[in-house]
């Protein structure tokens, strides 16, 4: 009678029912089998390669899936995850996708049954508020943030499964300090409390030397050298002058024109822009600084002058730069030299000093007196171990941070996940109707760390596993996996411990894309890009509006 | 008569009964993408486009807006998944499955030969009747059931979403803002614009971390970080230029004699500016909002004086901002005079402002307001794509709740207005001696889909289930005892029949009139299609474009 006719265009292809269900379960489980051996202290490296031909050296599991490129959806929102738990508390990305890997792959049976996925679904929910406030109020140990031993232990469990993992205290050390740099704690604005590691602690990367060379100033240091070679490279004590303008002739903003009808006319405005740079000059020697330091360029005019008056100048600096620049030695960024006041002088540095590493200089600016930016040195072999190393430190001052703000403990090496799961268990036996059983299982997953853990250190894991459930029913919540030997260890003698704030943030996101993924019951592919509607939108929006101007006019 | 081809262009015709029949199996292909996802039971869908982003939704409209559709019959029933959508922001889904079991039971009818303006004669009378119905007898006052009725219209219609096992916390939320901007406006009638309830989205954190801001919440930061982050009692300038070194308009020279002068153009460049900045300054604001820029060089200005510069603010934030702090949106200093001058008057007050950190974006708060309450709802989430999701099934909720304040009445939920509807239009089918009759009947059968629908998606027995609700909802028309069980709709939870009145399932009434009206319309304007003529593209390309023009030698 007819022939057959299309309702959706003809490229869209549309998945429903238990096959998308299925299919999103095994795509979730496949990203987190890649990314299993990564976890715990015998994690192994993983070499990527761009399509540009760079390589990425890394286990840190952010780093990995965010160069893999994917094509299931499901798949796309899993790596996603990795990304928010970086964003939000900078650890644990391995750890998270691991765990919704596995939440998915226990809802399988679910699903095979015929159970609902709304009932999974609140079961799951539930679930979480009894793990994450359990975690809380059950599992957890304040810390002392002040106690410097215990917050490197802290560190140091998170390094452990690092390539860092050689240099602990070395590493521990540069982090905690940083970190307390850069802490603002101001009691008078209620308590407000700001850790900005991304704006004011700065790593600089440095091939060459070794790793135990790194080290983290009392200061800032930066890629520069003088302007002149003839200003003196080592000052102590130095007057520092911040400046975001030029040290050179610039012309106006408007278009201006000069028409010159005599000879000293032309004169004159030679001699004016001369004028010019030794008037902004002197307003700079009146202060009697040391140390000039500028955003932008420096004539060689400019530079004459203050060589003269033996002021040393650097220009060219970053902005991110100059604003670590002004917290650590204090005073103030000026635009305009007229208005260069005595206040405005940071004075609270001890040493200027340009260094030269390789063929290339650096400035210092070290023994400040209360900085609050840092810079951290990294020395290594060559720019990717460099990476890592960097990456590496990242995470730990991560954590640092997030134990200064939520100064709560767990036990690592599995230890929380086996107590939350045993107590889930427990809790699951009240639980009335066919919730139970989703619920028992999310436990049951939650032991996915431990296993790992045993896994890739290659002890029996069965034999392990079932010693370590059974050390949680009988006695306390802190045992644990060793990483490295895969013993059951009491974590409170063998001191690794995590941030509560990172444990909670696996959960909740582990759980909640479960969620998210296990509600999806259709994909359709090769539907309207999101750009392609917004210009439908003003299109229609320019027709409705057009008759609507007729009859006002 | 012969039937010629009339049409010399490149197209194709069809007609009668073949055209009919297409429309109505598109409308039904349609209705089936979205059918899954209604109800407390229904399950999301995930759209993944060409380059690969991925969309997951509840939403009817937000579906069938991103779905590549070909049919023109399919694509009417997405723009009424649109205008429902724009009219009453909720009940998306439910509409385009009621249009098209309309379209279904229609082309029954049609192939008994009726008449198609028959049919739609008798649609539009049983649209009329269940109008008249659902405001007479199964509206309730939202006034009678007191302060959590606004609360179990927000539950309800977030109960079929990704946030549907939090309902709890986000309708408190939902509610908590809504009630926040209510206001009366001068002709006495209630007004809820949720338009300004600002919704940020930020990864992160868990999805019962989200909160409800009393105030306004900024995505930008601060111009410099050497200004204070959190400023006590501010006094708030929103001004609509840029701060930055002043110069001509493009195309204006100056030509000056005097080289001295040329320095003085310098000069008063950057002075221009720095007055105007003194000026906003002196009129005591530690606030400045801006929608343009601030150089680096005005900054400092900013920086002594203790302010608080934004600068590159959206337009639409900053037009909210001005109307909740009473300030003036400024788009220039000059005056009437033609000076340049800034009223303290112009400025906006608030408790408080101050940077926080989510995520890892900072956000600028506006806490307490003084013109006018705002209200802020922050959410978290797994990833964007969770957060997406919610933005949208907050939006769905808002709108629900917004129609309840400003309309002031619910019906029950849960397929019992659709139920009681069946029941009444049969019974006034059969007090009808036309031919309407056939249609009306047709009618009272459609708006069983929805109840089916739900159970189907719940995987209980819809048969047995839809037969008991109209049991309870005949008794409850016939016997004048038993008029509380009009109340009755499905509770698909445990796959029983309640009251969803006491049970707190309740929708706006206007959402379930307007859907009603949309779905019959549309479903008409599909009914009175007979003939279909498609013309072929022409090739589109220009015949004067660069290409064709090298083509054909002409360069």
């Amino acid at each position: 009678m007819q022939q057959p006719m299309l309702v959706l265009k003809n490229n869209t292809k549309r998945e429903s029912g238990r096959k998308v269900q299925l299919s999103n379960i095994k795509a979730a489980k496949t990203i987190s089998d890649i990314i299993r051996t990564c976890l715990g202290p015998k994690a192994m490296l993983k070499m990527l390669m761009d399509p540009m031909g760079g390589i990425v050296m890394t286990n840190d599991g952010n780093a990995i899936l965010r160069e893999i490129q994917v094509q299931h959806p499901a798949a796309k929102s899993m790596i996603e995850i990795s990304r928010t738990q970086d964003e939000e508390v900078g650890d644990g990305t391995t750890s998270v996708i691991i765990l919704a890997g596995e939440l998915l792959k226990v809802a399988e049976p679910f699903l095979v049954d015929n159970m609902h996925p709304t009932v999974i679904i609140a079961a799951y929910r539930q679930a979480l508020e009894d793990a994450v406030s359990m975690m809380r109020n059950e599992v957890a140990k304040p810390v002392d943030t002040d106690n410097r031993e215990e917050m490197v232990k802290i560190i140091k469990s998170s390094l452990g499964t690092k390539f860092m993992k050689g240099w602990n205290d070395l590493a521990c050390g540069i982090a905690l300090d940083a970190v307390k740099c850069v802490r603002i704690n101001d009691q008078s604005a209620g308590g407000y409390n700001e850790i900005d590691i991304k704006r004011y602690a700065k790593v600089e990367k440095v091939p060459g030397g070794s790793i135990e060379m790194s080290e983290i100033l009392d200061g800032v240091m930066f890629n520069k050298d003088v302007t002149h070679t003839g200003m003196k490279r080592r000052i102590e004590n130095p007057r520092i002058v911040m400046l975001d303008c030029n040290l050179e002739y610039k012309k106006g903003e408007s278009q201006t024109n000069m028409e010159f009808m005599q000879e000293t006319d032309f004169r004159k405005i030679l001699q004016l822009e001369e004028n010019y740079i030794k008037d902004i000059c002197d307003d700079i020697i009146a202060l009697k600084p040391d140390l000039v330091l500028t955003e932008k360029g420096v004539s060689d005019l400019a530079q004459h002058f203050l060589l003269k008056a033996g002021i040393t100048a650097v220009r060219r600096l970053r902005k991110s730069d100059m604003n670590r620049v002004a917290r650590a030695v204090g005073g103030q960024i000026v635009h305009r030299t007229e208005e260069l006041k005595d206040s405005d002088v940071g004075t609270e540095c001890g040493l200027f000093e340009v260094k030269k590493f390789g063929d290339e200089y650096f400035t210092f600016l070290t023994k400040c007196k209360n900085p609050k930016a840092c810079t951290i040195l990294l020395r290594g072999a060559s720019k990717d171990v460099l990476m890592e190393v960097e990456r590496n430190l990242l995470d730990a001052m991560n954590v640092a941070r997030n134990v200064m703000i939520d100064p709560f403990l767990v036990p690592g090496g599995g230890a929380v996940e086996a107590a939350v799961a045993h107590r889930l268990i427990e809790k699951s036996k009240e639980i009335q109707g066919v919730g139970q059983w989703p619920y028992r299982a999310l436990a049951e997953a939650l032991r996915i760390i431990p296993k790992t853990l045993m896994q890739n250190c290659g002890v029996n894991t069965i034999r392990t596993m079932t010693n370590l459930t059974a050390k949680h029913a009988t006695t306390g919540s802190t045992w644990g996996v060793d990483g490295e030997t895969g013993n059951i260890v009491d974590m409170e003698e063998f001191g690794v411990w995590d941030t509560l704030q990172v444990k909670s943030q696996v959960f909740k996101t582990a759980i909640e894309t479960a969620i998210l993924l296990l509600r999806i019951d259709d994909i359709v592919s090769g539907v309207k890009k999101q750009s392609d509607i917004d210009a439908e939108k003003m299109a229609g929006k320019f027709q409705a509006a057009n008759p609507q101007e007729g009859p006002e006019e | 008569m012969t039937t010629t081809q009339s049409i010399s262009l490149f197209g194709e015709r069809e007609k009668g009964e073949s055209v009919r029949t297409q429309n109505m199996t598109a409308a039904v292909a349609i209705a089936n993408i979205v059918k899954s996802s209604l109800g407390p039971v229904g399950l999301d869908k995930m759209l993944v486009d060409e380059v690969g982003d991925v969309t997951v939704t509840n939403d009817g409209a937000t579906i069938l807006k991103l779905l590549e559709v070909e049919h023109p019959a399919a694509k009417v029933l997405c723009e009424l998944a649109q205008l429902q959508d724009e009219e009453v922001g909720d009940g998306t889904t439910s509409v385009v499955i009621i249009a098209a079991e309309l379209l279904r039971a229609a082309n029954e009818l049609i192939k008994m030969k009726v008449h198609p303006t028959t049919i739609i004669n008798g649609y539009k009378l049983a649209c009329k009747e269940s109008v008249k119905f659902i405001q007479d007898n199964l509206s309730v006052p939202a006034a009678d059931l007191g302060k959590n009725c606004l609360a179990n219209v927000a539950k309800t219609s977030m109960s079929s979403k990704i946030i549907g096992s939090d309902k709890d916390f986000f309708s408190n939320i939902v509610v908590q803002c809504a009630e926040l901007i209510r206001f009366t406006n001068t002709r006495g009638e209630q007004k809820c614009p949720i338009k300004t309830i600002n919704i940020l989205k930020a990864h992160g954190k868990s999805v019962r971390e989200s909160q409800m801001i009393k105030g306004y919440a900024l995505n930008c930061t601060v111009a410099s970080q050497l200004m204070p982050k959190s400023i006590k009692n501010a006094k708030i300038a929103c001004i609509d230029f840029s701060l930055q070194k002043s110069k001509m308009k493009l195309g204006v020279q100056v030509v000056v004699d005097d080289p001295e002068k040329l320095d003085a153009i310098r000069q008063r460049e950057s002075d221009i500016t720095k007055e105007k900045i003194q000026l906003i300054l002196n009129s005591g604001a530690n606030v400045i909002l801006t929608t343009g820029g601030i150089d680096d060089m005005c900054l400092k200005y900013f920086v002594d004086a203790g302010a608080l510069a934004v600068r590159r603010c959206k337009k639409e934030d900053l037009k909210r901002i001005a109307r909740a702090t009473g300030a003036a949106l400024v788009a220039s200093l000059s005056n009437l005079e033609g000076e340049e001058s800034f009223e303290p008057s112009f400025l906006g007050a608030a408790d408080e402002i101050c940077q926080t950190r989510i995520c890892d974006d900072e956000l600028i708060i506006i806490k307490g307001t003084k013109a006018k309450p705002a209200a802020s709802i922050i959410l978290r989430g797994a990833n964007d794509i969770y957060v997406d999701e919610m933005d949208r099934s907050v939006h769905d909720s808002l709108c629900a709740v917004k129609r309840v304040i400003e309309s002031k009445a619910v019906v029950p939920g849960g397929g019992c207005v659709e139920a009681a509807l069946s029941i009444y239009l049969e019974n006034f089918a059969t007090s009808l001696g036309s031919r309407e009759q056939l249609a009306i009947a047709e009618f009272a059968q459609a708006m069983l889909v929805i109840p089916k629908t739900l159970v189907v998606n719940a995987a209980k027995d819809s048969t047995e289930l839809v037969a008991k609700l109209r049991a309870f909802h005949n008794a409850s028309q016939t016997i004048e005892a038993k008029r509380a069980f009009k109340w009755i709709g499905l509770d698909l939870e445990n796959g029983k029949c309640r009251d969803n009145k006491d049970a707190g399932v309740l929708e706006p009434a206007m959402s379930k009139i307007k859907s009603l009206k949309f779905a019959t319309e549309a479903a008409i304007t599909i009914l009175r299609i007979d003939d279909m003529i498609k013309i072929y593209q022409p090739s589109k390309e220009d015949p004067n474009s660069y290409a064709n023009a090298v083509r054909e030698g002409r360069m």
